[in-house]
């Protein structure tokens, strides 16, 4: 509950709104009509002028910008910081709309009559006549939704198959990484987030609970031998994928289809993200993430946000929006055969789309930690300790 | 006889206070509040987002319960390091620019600040490429004379160099403008009485240029004490910096609260360093406005 009319968001507005008017043009302010404005905090793909300049075709002398983000927590804590007056859409990792934003009243539904007709069209995983709309697109209550479903992926681990076999690597999973013929030959990709995630796999428990005494115990050894083992850590996964190529390293802890996507591109396909064929979380030992994107809850929120939301399901801009430059990634879309057309053989092998299906079949859902703030410390204190 | 009445209240003071407006205001909402701000935030309770509630030192206790002292260290140690790596490279050139390059020392200069025009970033990547295994450096040396290197990264030492590196400019320029001050007979008349050249340099140079050094030192320290992407870019994490640590707390760990009283730490420890160091060197008789 709220017991103060003045709290760090509304202290932020004006400094949001003061950040905004030096980075959005003075016109949108001056103006309480926002019909030739939109603004989009996404991640990257979204924000290609590829991806934009057809759709600045489209609404003449819009003034269209869109930022990129490097993590989902960064976005919301812009919203979060009162910068909720300046975005129409938010692009995140599917466990943070329906579980913060949208708790938080960051974003807004949008209308089921304008997108559900879109959303029926998806692949499987997303939609179904029998178990209907994937619950992450939907408001805990199940009433309302809250964002669409495109780009989507399995996020696991990498390695070079000319290393360690693919066989080897599904079968022994995360936990390869504690073995310590594995010291000093692989590279931890530091994102926190996944990491510890991924490093409570490794551990042989579920993330998605409330961790015991000795679990806890557990994932502080797996993290204090991940971090004293790895080779090299990196948040940038190009960095990595170089030294996974040069062999450096033989595997790279937390990775995906979206961060060896582009090493396969260039014909490296001896970069294979692994989805585990077994784990701790009913059964599953791969977790796989897809972006929702949401409107956000600007009370002057831009009329062209839903436009936007249409403008991407169009079979060329999906294209576009999975081979952005950064990565490339499947899209939920590819179920429809005009979007499937427009992908080459080169282009499918990039994210492993031979295999994707069984890779998201064997993948429970990117979900939120209920004792995040516990592991996530321990995960920091192990990463401090390591020089 | 008494200065008019109106001259109490449009003098030379009121003008002045009148210019200084502009300057007060912007410190006081562009420097003064957001301080006050983080300081506040980190006595609100851990993972809250709200300004107004009970305050707590629970952070605090947090901070001194876990090992945040070792990213401080490797800040601080990181920090000294490369201020006094680059005092000794740079002194050396900065005489140069200042005393005998003449014209030629623009041209350095120029191309110092040149690469200042290129992101951090993108010239640490730039090491990068030359130190990984097989890059630049690894690749030369295999190809035109068959010896093979690992990957010259992920140490602390590169970091060190990555850090030299990008502060250059900072150490160099205040140099440059604390020897300019040394006045060319004063060396000379130390020369005609027998003085050495160490003699000169101990008694004449570095005294008389210490402002210089001690402008270049404290920018760097403070510059580089929150240095963040050599240790990640370049020493691929082989060390938490407290900036590093801060990031971290306000995004992936979502408690600004603790990022706040982490900031607080960091500013407060930072300013001692500083006034200490001042408090031992007074830069007003330094630079020879007050007599000793």
């Amino acid at each position: 509950m709220q017991t103060s009319s003045i709290n760090r968001r509304n202290f932020n507005k004006f400094l949001g709104a003061a950040a905004a008017g030096l980075v959005l043009p003075s016109r949108a302010f001056a103006s309480s009509e926002r019909a030739k404005e939109l603004n989009i905090l996404c991640w990257e793909g979204y924000n290609s002028d590829n991806v934009l300049n057809p759709f600045r075709e489209m609404h003449k002398g819009i003034e269209l910008k869109a930022e990129s983000g490097t993590d989902d927590p960064s976005m919301i804590n812009k919203l979060r910081a009162g910068e909720i007056n300046v975005w129409d859409l938010i692009n995140l990792n599917q466990c943070w709309a329906r579980e913060q934003m949208w708790p938080e009243k960051l974003i807004k539904p949008i209308s089921k009559e304008r997108f559900m007709p879109y959303i029926e069209k998806m692949m499987p995983m997303f939609y179904t006549k029998e178990k209907g709309v994937n619950r992450f697109a939907l408001s805990p209550d199940g009433t309302e939704l809250i964002g669409m479903m495109q780009r989507f992926g399995p996020m696991n681990f990498v390695v070079n198959t000319k290393k360690i076999s693919k066989a080897l690597a599904e079968d022994e999973g995360l936990p390869m990484f504690l073995d310590p013929k594995m010291k000093g030959k692989f590279g931890l990709l530091a994102w926190d987030n996944w990491n510890v995630l991924h490093m409570c796999v490794a551990s042989g428990f579920t993330p998605y609970k409330v961790h015991t005494p000795e679990e806890i115990e557990t994932f502080k050894k797996t993290a204090q031998t991940l971090f004293t083992n790895a080779n090299m850590i990196a948040s940038d996964p190009a960095q990595l994928n170089q030294a996974l190529i040069n062999g450096e390293i033989d595997a790279i802890f937390s990775g995906g289809t979206y961060t060896c996507s582009v090493a396969r591109a260039e014909g490296f396909n001896e970069v294979l993200h692994i989805s585990p064929l077994k784990g701790p979380m009913d059964g599953k030992g791969s977790i796989q993430w897809f972006e929702v994107t949401s409107v956000v809850n600007n009370p002057k929120v831009s009329p062209l946000a839903e436009d936007f939301l249409e403008y991407v399901q169009k079979p060329d801009i999906c294209h576009t929006v999975a081979m952005a430059e950064a990565s490339h990634n499947p899209v939920s879309q590819m179920s429809q055969p005009a979007v499937f057309a427009k992908f080459s053989k080169e282009e499918l092998n990039c994210f492993q789309w031979d295999t994707l299906e069984e890779d998201m079949n064997r993948s429970a859902d990117y979900e939120t930690i209920p004792d995040n703030d516990v592991l996530t410390a321990i995960y920091n204190e192990a990463k401090r300790s390591r020089g | 006889m008494n200065p008019p009445f109106w001259k109490k209240f449009f003098g030379p003071g009121l003008i002045g206070s009148l210019s200084a407006t502009p300057f007060l205001l912007l410190m006081l909402f562009g420097f003064v509040a957001p301080l006050l701000c983080v300081v506040w935030f980190g006595l609100m309770p851990p993972k809250t987002f709200e300004l107004l509630q009970a305050p707590t030192l629970e952070n605090y206790r947090t901070i001194f319960e876990q090992t945040y002292f070792k990213s401080i260290l490797w800040s601080l140690a990181l920090a000294v390091a490369t201020v006094i790596i680059l005092l000794i490279i740079c002194y050396p050139l900065a005489f140069a620019i200042a005393k005998i390059f003449r014209g030629g020392g623009y041209f350095i200069t120029y191309a110092i600040v040149t690469s200042l025009f290129v992101s951090e970033n993108i010239r640490l990547f730039g090491w990068v490429i030359g130190f990984m295994k097989n890059g630049v450096v690894g690749g030369t040396l295999a190809k035109y004379f068959d010896i093979q290197i690992d990957s010259l990264l992920y140490n602390i030492p590169v970091i060190i160099l990555g850090m030299v590196y990008v502060y250059l400019p900072f150490m160099l320029f205040p140099l440059v403008l604390g020897i300019k001050m040394i006045p060319d007979p004063v060396r000379e008349a130390a020369f005609d009485m027998g003085a050495n050249r160490w003699q000169v340099f101990r008694k004449i140079d570095l005294p008389l240029s210490m402002p210089g050094v001690m402008i270049g030192s404290l920018l760097v320290f403070v510059l580089s004490i929150g240095a963040i992407s050599e240790a990640k870019i370049l020493g691929g994490q082989k060390v938490v910096t407290i900036a590093s640590d801060i990031e971290t707390e306000f995004t992936y760990a979502q408690n600004w609260p603790l990022g706040s009283a982490l900031s607080t730490v960091f500013i407060a420890l930072t300013m001692v360093v500083v006034f200490l160091t001042l408090s031992r060197f007074d830069l007003e008789k330094l630079l020879g406005k007050k007599s000793s």
